[in-house]
């Protein structure tokens, strides 16, 4: 690995490995993040082609709540559809609320963690309504605002993003406070640079590490409440999602006899969970100095 | 004057005052959600169907025909009197509803926690003991998957092998009816066990994981070293003084998750059929009962702002710098 990099190291003397290259080839070296990186993948591919991997299921069979076999290999559901059908458009809906409320409740996190961090005279009403948000059962109150508000795909992504953003603002804030004591911001600031672009060119590249490790997490986080949602029947029931299929056994008393229908779409979770989990711990070892041992 | 208070005094009023505000805001948040989104409580109670002159009787029987900031400042003035309001649904008071249903919550979410405590300790003082192991590795892979968990799957996977498979425990209910004295205590543990792993399954990994790297860090200390200069046994070292000290983070996150463990009662109790308040949340959102949603959702937050405040109250007793800070 290293012969590989002398070469350029030797065409560009002054630049050796960047930090972000030596993050990557860290991560690399760590056969967990190469296990959770081709999970990552694969759901992505699925979720992107699923069109193509199998047919979208809808109507009914006679094949009601068949075990795993050739024809299914996830078993058929109460309807007789197919489970690995369900399974693989419902990849499609968790990502995509996975990423859309990520993104929302980042950007709000973002926003106000490093408002706060920037302007400290409003800092500590941020920090208190934060850590009031924190401490309140969110579950209860997104069931409230679902019900409501009348289940859709829009209402979970919104309902999951107003309530996701506390977590990112106090990881970013505690990192930003940090950062904001460096000269090199007092030193754009006497240059004369207006506020926000401070904060835009200095103080969020600063901190984007914690974001992304944020929005990875926040992103697994809103997969395991979006199915939580739905299987309290409060998801969007036109579409297929993981929490759908496994409301939909329950609602038909299959979850005590018919197991496939449980096991499938809970192994879907924990394996894409898991995976945005290891690879965020992953990409933290690597970009650790101590942990990273280069 | 204000330096003759005791530090800790000081420091407990100024959390009751954070917990005050954070209820005042739970109250607040609950009321505007459930005015200003569509399905509002004037529609659940009285139809727009209904002739003119009934709806408008309906309203005024629950007052909701007022402006919003009457109805908000009343609202307030009633909970200060311990008025939680009628149940739409069953026509009875809310505190009777809660009355009956928060105890069986309480006791899952205690249970679980003690569980977590007792199961995750001597995990996380073997994996810290043992860093780098092959019992290492699985302990932090399992915390991961614990923390993946989807806590629905923890519970079907438990109601299934024990419950259904191997027919040991009980799949649903909070107690067996017609037993009494001892024998109905056993029972209420009976019920208690499946749903309590369930949370148990969920969260240990958190808690695994914070003891791990906080016990690694208290090893590599200067008393963890004295300590072991002055000849006491490695056990002796990690038991008595790194894991005391490894305990305050416990505590934090203790108070931390317990949002989290509220979400995990509502799926476990609806799994298991257990009569907690949590399931009284699904059931009440089920019939548009808005007054025991409102009632439920503030005793779960006062739930959680006592427990935080005894989690803070704790540390500060734990930890002397924490008061003067």
């Amino acid at each position: 690995m290293t012969t590989a990099v002398t070469p350029l190291a030797e065409a560009v003397p002054e630049a050796g490995p960047t930090s972000g290259m030596r993050t990557w080839r860290a991560f690399r070296r760590n056969p967990l993040a190469i296990i959770a990186m081709t999970l990552m993948t694969m759901f992505i591919a699925v979720a992107i082609f699923a069109p193509l991997v199998a047919a979208y299921p809808t109507g009914s069979s006679p094949a009601i709540l068949a075990a795993p076999s050739a024809a299914h290999w996830f078993g058929t559901d109460n309807l007789g559809l197919d489970i690995f059908a369900e399974v693989v458009w419902g990849t499609r809906n968790s990502l995509i609320v996975g990423a859309a409320a990520s993104a929302l409740s980042v950007f709000i996190g973002v926003m106000v963690a490093v408002t706060g961090a920037y302007f400290r005279r409003i800092d500590s009403v941020i920090g208190m309504f934060v850590d009031v948000c924190l401490s309140l059962p969110v579950l209860p109150l997104m069931i409230l605002v679902a019900a409501l508000a009348g289940p859709s795909l829009e209402t979970t992504v919104f309902v999951i993003a107003f309530f996701s953003w506390p977590a990112v603002s106090r990881v970013v804030r505690s990192q930003a406070l940090a950062v904001i004591q460096l000269p090199y911001i007092d030193a754009a600031r006497v240059v004369g640079d207006s506020n926000w672009r401070v904060i835009r060119k200095h103080l969020i590249p600063a901190v984007s590490p914690v974001i992304a490790v944020s929005v990875v997490l926040t992103a697994s986080n809103a997969v395991l409440v979006a199915a939580g949602l739905s299987f309290l029947g409060l998801g969007d029931p036109s579409e297929w999602s993981w929490g759908q299929i496994l409301y939909n056994s329950e609602q038909a008393g299959a979850l005590q006899s018919a197991w496939w229908t449980a096991l499938f779409p809970s192994l879907a979770i924990l394996l894409l969970v898991m995976s945005a989990t290891l690879i965020s711990i992953a990409y933290n070892d690597a970009r650790d100095p101590h942990t990273r041992n280069d | 004057m204000s330096w003759s208070t005791p530090p800790l005094l000081r420091f407990a009023g100024r959390r009751a005052l954070r917990g005050i505000v954070t209820i005042w805001f739970a109250v607040t948040v609950t009321f505007l959600l459930l005015r200003l989104l569509p399905g509002n409580p004037a529609l659940a109670v009285a139809s727009p169907l209904l002739p003119q002159p009934q709806r408008n009787a309906l309203l005024r029987e629950y007052g909701l025909n007022q402006p919003m900031i009457v109805q908000y400042f009343k609202y307030l003035w009633q909970l200060l009197h311990g008025n939680l309001g009628v149940s739409f649904a069953q026509q009875v008071s809310v505190t009777s509803v809660i009355d009956r249903e928060l105890p069986w919550t309480l006791l899952l979410m205690g249970s679980s926690l003690l569980l977590t405590l007792i199961i995750g300790i001597p995990l996380g003082v073997a994996a810290a003991r043992h860093q780098g192991s092959l019992l290492d590795r699985g302990v932090q892979i399992m915390s991961v998957a614990s923390g993946s968990l989807f806590v629905p799957s923890a519970g079907i996977l438990l109601l299934f092998v024990f419950g259904v498979w191997l027919r040991w425990l009980p799949i649903g209910g909070a107690y067996s009816l017609g037993v009494y004295g001892f024998a109905w205590y056993v029972s209420v543990a009976q019920h208690l066990l499946l749903p309590a792993l369930s949370l148990v399954m969920v969260q240990i990994g958190n808690y695994v994981f914070t003891l791990r790297a906080t016990l690694i860090g208290a090893l590599h200390e200067d008393y963890a070293d004295l300590a072991r200069a002055k000849g006491a046994p490695e056990r002796t070292v990690v038991w008595k003084h790194a894991l005391r000290n490894a305990l305050l983070p416990i505590t934090t996150l203790a108070g931390l998750q317990l949002g989290f463990l509220v979400g995990g009662a509502v799926l476990t109790e609806t799994i298991f059929a257990y009569p907690g308040i949590a399931r009284g949340i699904y059931t009440a959102v089920t019939q548009e009962d808005y007054p025991v949603l409102q009632g439920a959702f503030l005793l779960l937050a006062v739930s959680v702002v006592v427990a935080n405040f005894l989690t803070d109250m704790t540390y500060g007793l734990l930890d002397p710098r924490v008061r003067t800070t």
